[in-house]
This record gives C-alpha cells, sequence and structure tokens, in this order.
C-alpha cells in the first residue's frame, strides 16, 4: 500500500506540491487526472525519487518504508516504478543492453539470480511480442530515433521486465494513436495482479475507458481537489478543468 | 658543430644536444643517414623545445615539463615473452588476428616478429636500423620529405636520434588480410629515451592495416619519440590504429605523417589512456585528387594525466574529404588538449572537412581546451568544425537509475556510451571490440555493459 501524508515539495524553490494526501492500497488501480501544471509529473518525480525535487514536509510510505529515506535505485527494487512522460534518448547504449542492465541490477538488489543469455532473450522476445515490438528496436540505441509510440511501449516494456508492485505511469496516453493506445492499454492491463498498485496519470479520460481505475484523483494547485469512482472521470471530460483552475505560474 | 644561436638554453634543451654528441658516431646509417641527422639536430637546436608562446604547442608547455634527458634506452637487451606482451597489453589486445612486430626498447625484435609471414605475402620489410645503412630509394623518400617535415620539433628530434624501428613496403596492389600489429615496449626500471621511426609506403592500390600500442614492461622515466610516416599511392588504403597505454611517468611524444595519394584512403585511429605528459599529432596531406581520411579516436585521462591531440589536415588538391572525431573523457585533474588543424589551397575545390571534438568532464578539476583552426583559400568547399564539453547528463543518469541501476553502474555506462560511438564507427570489428574493451576496462565496467 501507497500512503501519501501532507506532501509538500519544491522545485528551484518554489512549491509544486502544497499538502498532497493519497492513499493506494494494494491491488487497485489509481488515476491522477488534473489540468496542466497542476503538479501530476512533479507528484511522480517525487514518488521515483528524483534529486532536484525537495520534499519539504509530509511523508511517503510505501509498504510501511519510508520512501523518501530511498535512493532512486533503491526504489526501483523495492518495486516502483515510473513510466515516463518523456523517456530518454542514450545514444550509445543498445536497447537491449540496457534492458539486461537494468533487469539485472534489480534481481540482484532483489536477493533474485541474474537471468543467463538466453533465458532473458527468451523473456524479452515473449513480453516485446505482447506490445507488438520488434526485436530490431531492441537493438537500437535507447529511444533514439523511436516514435514517440514506441517509445512509449518500451516503457511498458520495461515495466514488465522488472515486475514492480508501485506503477506509475505519467501520461503514457500523450501522443498515441488508438491502436498504439490500445497496445499499451492491454499491456497495463495484464499486469493488474492483487498484488500490485497502480497510479495512472492522464490529462484525457480516454486512456480510463482501457484502463479502468478503481477511484479517480483531480489534482489542482498541488493538492488533490476532488477524488472520486470512474465516473468522475468522465464528468470532467464533459466539465473540463474550468472549475479546478489553473496555476496561474504554468500557462505557458 | 656550427648550431644556430639560442638566446638561452634549459639545462633538457642542451642535454638534449649533448645526447645527440655523445652517441652521433653510434647511431646506425650511411653516411647521407648521418648528414641527415646533422641537418636535423641543427632545426632543433634553432627551434629548442616547444613551449606556449609556440601557437602549435599553446597547451602543452614541453619546455615546462621536460627537466632532464635520460639515456637512449637502445641496447636495452629486454626480456620479453609471451606474458610480458600480455601483461603490457592485455591478451584482447594481444591475442588479435595480426602479423605481429616487436620493438622492445625501440629495437626491432625479428625473434619476436612475423617476419617470414609478411614476406611470403611480398611485403618488402626490415629493422630500420638495418635498412638505413643501406636505404634503399622509398626508404630515404619517406624520410627526407612529406607531410610535416619543416619546423617540427619531434619529427626533428627522432630524425637525429632515431635508433630503432621498421621499414615497410606493400607493393603495387597487394592487400593484407590481417593488420600488421607492431608493439612498442618500454624496458623496466631505469629511465631512458626512446627514439623509433617506422616507415610505411603503401604502392599504388595497395591495402593494409598498421596497428601500433604502446605498452609497458614497468618503465620508469621513460622519454619516448615515436614517429611514422605513411606514404600512399594512389588508390591505396592504409587504415592506421593506435592503442597508447604507456607507464603512468612516460613522456609520450607520437607523429604520424600521411602523403595521400590520388584517390586514396588513409584512415587513422587512436586511443590514448597512458602516459604522464602524451603529445599525439597526426598530418594528412593530400597530394591527389579525390583522397579521403578519416581521423578519430578517444582519450580516456585522469589523475594529472595530460594529453594532448594535434591534427593538421592539408587540403592541397581538389575533392578530397577528411573527418575527425574526437572523445575525451576527463577525471580528476587531468587535462585534455585537442587541436585540429584544417588548411585548404587556393586550388583545393570541392573540399569536404569536418571536425569534431567531444569532452566529457567527471570532475570539476579537469580541463579540455580545443582549438579549432581553420585556413581556407578556396571558394568552393564545405568545412566545419565543433567542440563541447560537458558534465554527465543528471537526468540520464535519473533515468538509469530509476531503472534499478545504482549510480556508479549508470554513470560508467553513461560514460562507455558517451565514447562508444567513435569505437563502433571503426571499420576493423575486431579491433574496434578489442579497444572498446580495453577502455572499457579503463572505465572499471565489467564488459557486460559494453554489449549484449
Ligand atoms: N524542473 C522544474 N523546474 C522548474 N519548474 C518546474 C520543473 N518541473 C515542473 N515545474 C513546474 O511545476 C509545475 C507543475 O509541473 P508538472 O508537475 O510538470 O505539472 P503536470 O505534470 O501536472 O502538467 C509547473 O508550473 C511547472 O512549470
Ligand atoms: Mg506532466
Amino acid at each position: 500500500m501507497l500512503e501519501i501524508k501532507n506532501l509538500h515539495a519544491t522545485v528551484d524553490g518554489r512549491e509544486i506540491l502544497k499538502g498532497l494526501d493519497l492513499t493506494v492500497p494494494a491491488g487497485e488501480v489509481h488515476a491522477i487526472m488534473g489540468p496542466n501544471g497542476s503538479g501530476k509529473s512533479t507528484l511522480s518525480y517525487v514518488l521515483a525519487g528524483k534529486e532536484d525535487y525537495e520534499v519539504t514536509d509530509g511523508t511517503i510510505t510505501w509498504k510501511g518504508e519510508n520512501l523518501l529515506d530511498m535512493d532512486p535505485e533503491e526504489r526501483a527494487a523495492a518495486g516502483v516504478f515510473l513510466a515516463f512522460q518523456y523517456p530518454m534518448e542514450i545514444p550509445g547504449v543498445a536497447t537491449m543492453t540496457f534492458l539486461r542492465s537494468a533487469v539485472n541490477a534489480v534481481r540482484k538488489a532483489r536477493g533474485q539470480e541474474e537471468f543467463s543469455t538466453p533465458d532473458f532473450l527468451r523473456i524479452v522476445k515473449e513480453k516485446a511480442k505482447l506490445l507488438k515490438i520488434d526485436m530490431a528496436m531492441l537493438r537500437r540505441p535507447l529511444n533514439v530515433g523511436f516514435s514517440g509510440g514506441e517509445k512509449k511501449r518500451n516503457e511498458i516494456l520495461q515495466m514488465s521486465l522488472l515486475e514492480p508492485d508501485l506503477c506509475i505511469l505519467d501520461e503514457t496516453d500523450s501522443g498515441l494513436d488508438i491502436d498504439a493506445l490500445r497496445i499499451v492499454s492491454e499491456g497495463v492491463n495484464a499486469l493488474r495482479s492483487p498484488e500490485r498498485s497502480m497510479l495512472v496519470i492522464t490529462h484525457y479520460q480516454r486512456l480510463l475507458n482501457y484502463i479502468v481505475p478503481d477511484r479517480v484523483h483531480v489534482l489542482s494547485k498541488g493538492r488533490v481537489a476532488r477524488s472520486g469512482g470512474p465516473e468522475l472521470a468522465l464528468e470532467l471530460e464533459k466539465s473540463g478543468y474550468a472549475d479546478y483552475g489553473q496555476d496561474e505560474a504554468s500557462a505557458a | 658543430m656550427e648550431l644556430p644561436v639560442q638566446q638561452f638554453r634549459t639545462k633538457a634543451e642542451q642535454d638534449l644536444l649533448d645526447l645527440y654528441e655523445r652517441s652521433a658516431d653510434a647511431l646506425p646509417g650511411s653516411a647521407a643517414i648521418a648528414a641527415l641527422r646533422q641537418s636535423a639536430i641543427r632545426t632543433y637546436a634553432g627551434l629548442g623545445l616547444p613551449h606556449r608562446r609556440v601557437e602549435a604547442w599553446k597547451y602543452t608547455d614541453l619546455r615546462g615539463r621536460i627537466d632532464e634527458i635520460p639515456p637512449l634506452l637502445a641496447e636495452a637487451d629486454v626480456q620479453v615473452g609471451e606474458s610480458e606482451l600480455e601483461a603490457a597489453l592485455g591478451k584482447a589486445v594481444l591475442t588479435l588476428p595480426a602479423y605481429r612486430i616487436v620493438l622492445a626498447a625501440g629495437e626491432f625484435r625479428g625473434d619476436l616478429s612475423d617476419v617470414g609471414a609478411l614476406r611470403d605475402e611480398g611485403v618488402e620489410l626490415g629493422s630500420l636500423a638495418q635498412m638505413l645503412e643501406q636505404p634503399p630509394a622509398w626508404l630515404t623518400a619517406s624520410l627526407e620529405s612529406g607531410a610535416a617535415r619543416d619546423d617540427n620539433v619531434v619529427i626533428a628530434l627522432n630524425s637525429a636520434l632515431m635508433t630503432g624501428g621498421v621499414g615497410v613496403r606493400l607493393p603495387e596492389g597487394l592487400t593484407l588480410q590481417k593488420p600488421i600489429h607492431l608493439i612498442h615496449l618500454d624496458a623496466p626500471g631505469r629511465p631512458g629515451s626512446i627514439y623509433t621511426r617506422n616507415v610505411l609506403v603503401a604502392e599504388e592500390g595497395a591495402s593494409a592495416t598498421l596497428f601500433e600500442s604502446f605498452g609497458t614492461l614497468g618503465g620508469q622515466g621513460i622519454q619516448r619519440n615515436a614517429v611514422t610516416t605513411v606514404s600512399l599511392g594512389a588508390k591505396s588504403a592504409v587504415h592506421h590504429i593506435k592503442l597508447q597505454r604507456e607507464a603512468v611517468e612516460t613522456i609520450h611524444l607520437n607523429v604520424w605523417a600521411a602523403d595521400v595519394g590520388a584517390e586514396a584512403r588513409y584512415n587513422g585511429f587512436q586511443v590514448s589512456m597512458g602516459a604522464a605528459l602524451a603529445r599525439n599529432e597526426v598530418h594528412v596531406r593530400f597530394d591527389g585528387a579525390g583522397g579521403a581520411t578519416d581521423i578519430s579516436g578517444a582519450t580516456l585521462a585522469r589523475g594529472s594525466q595530460h594529453c594532448d591531440t594535434t591534427l593538421v589536415v592539408e587540403h592541397n588538391v581538389p575533392a578530397c574529404e577528411s573527418r575527425e572525431l574526437f572523445k575525451l573523457v576527463l577525471n580528476e585533474e587531468a587535462r585534455g588538449v585537442f587541436q585540429g588543424k584544417i588548411v585548404v589551397a587556393k586550388d583545393a575545390q570541392k573540399t569536404d572537412g569536418k571536425q569534431m571534438s567531444q569532452a566529457l568532464l567527471l570532475s570539476e578539476r579537469a580541463e579540455f581546451d580545443s582549438k579549432p583552426e581553420l585556413e581556407i583559400y578556396a571558394d568552393d568547399v564545405v568545412c566545419g568544425h565543433g567542440a563541447t564539453s560537458g558534465q554527465i547528463d543528471e537526468e540520464l543518469l535519473f533515468y538509469l537509475r530509476a531503472r534499478g541501476l545504482p549510480e556508479a553502474e549508470a554513470r560508467a555506462l553513461l560514460i562507455q556510451a558517451f565514447v562508444g560511438e567513435v569505437f563502433e564507427a571503426l571499420d576493423d570489428e575486431s579491433i574496434g571490440d578489442a579497444l572498446a574493451a580495453v577502455s572499457a576496462e579503463w572505465l572499471g565496467t565489467p564488459m557486460e555493459q559494453a554489449g549484449p
């Protein structure tokens, strides 16, 4: 279970999260919606442990442990996974090399045995196929020259390989056409399980037709302004975020 | 001997003249070679050791760095066997399929070299010291003319003091299937100077790879001066590769000078990781239209190492292409220098010259100096240069850590990726892989990370 209490976080000395409370029980999928600039990505970075995001108040507990005490790699080992809104391009690192380094690092940290090369290849092939990822793509440098959809599918591939139990998806739907959206959603739904919690961040309701959440939270000005069931997403689709304002400074 | 008057000489500058005086009688060569040596030492005496006010040495103060000149090591009588070679170069490099030639403390070691196999292929070759006694015309021509001869102190000293090396001539149309691996070793224990000169002549249509590696047998206070000239006939191709892992105190001065004939290709590739001070010069001169060159490499330096790479490409004739890409990884107080000069003569229309140097600074105290120089006298040319310098990208680092890679491993992977680009571009894949492995070892990464 993830428990966030009174979370305050600043970037470059500016407070972005201003007393956020959120609880995601094991096995549940919660959606976070909200206008641009409301702090959705900030929340995801704080959860993943990005250094320039400073937590000034509040607590985050994950499976009873203080998440804020952990380095990003320790969080990954503890089961936290962030599918980035903008996945990084790394020229010179073959995607396959990266996947293998990541999987083995996490397995090692969890006290599991590293995969042998043939085992690893077999598993990657299997999971890549579900996401309609071509093996040729995995031989290319990480995310370099990948289309928006390829990058997002690659994120979900990493998620399925690393077997996290807290999956945070930051606008995984942005830039996806309807086919890619379906493939990605199926990939995500396949990972739903009673042990896994998911935080699905999205600006639009569309994704939630495919990944149906247990709860929906609306983020506004760095706090959860409203929570409800899946019907809340539909309501927002009609009314827009007008009622929730836009953070003045983030209009750009 | 009458010497040009220099206002003031440092001790080391005077020592070099004395070293020549003392050694001249014993240095190998015919009367004509002795005359060449005389003229070369005069050139040196007029120039002295280069310092910061000499434009080409702006960032490398050789005069300030050298206090003493150790004796010549020519007769060091070094013990060399397979285990010494492996210790000096590493197994991956030593076991590359190649024709091997060993220079131990400058001395050509026929007993350790694949002389017979190369001669069977039709290659003319021999110990430079022996060849100098009765130099064939091609050797004399290479010693006396070509790129970068005038006013080059390193070459002048080399011509005056060369004791060993190898002369190689590839006859017309010969293609060597395996590289020639020229191994330069120092000698353990006492300080010494090593002056080697290698001459490679590729006649029309010939092609070969010359891989020069510099390794240490535990040398202390070694001063190395190594010059290789390459003369490329029309439509010939030479790939010239270097791995420098000298002892940490060594002063390593190296010049490659290539004269490129019509439609010939000269590719150079250098990996530098050893020595206290290294100066790598590559001079390429196009003598015939339609030639091409690609000079690239990687410098890995840490501690107080200083590594200077200076390239000069002279486009004297039309329609030649030059490419330069160097990557530097600098840690602690290391200093990296990249100077790239492209000269395009008035008649050298349709020249295409590009140059790039990129440094990754792993510490706040590391320093990168880059100096591109374009001298263009023709109007129909495409020339460009660029230099970048930066630290590890924190965003990328976070991405990798968020995927579970421990920080040190993530850093190593990013450094590896930064330099990886130059190794991938190397035509000879097995040498490229071996050099990438050696650099990965330097970076402290297990080979696992270098490829799936
Ligand atoms: N690295 C940063 N430096 C400065 N301001 C930032 C940074 N990241 C986010 N912000 C600001 O924080 C606010 C919230 O951004 P973000 O969390 O990306 O919102 P959302 O994902 O909801 O669109 C915005 O006003 C944005 O400009
Ligand atoms: Mg966002």
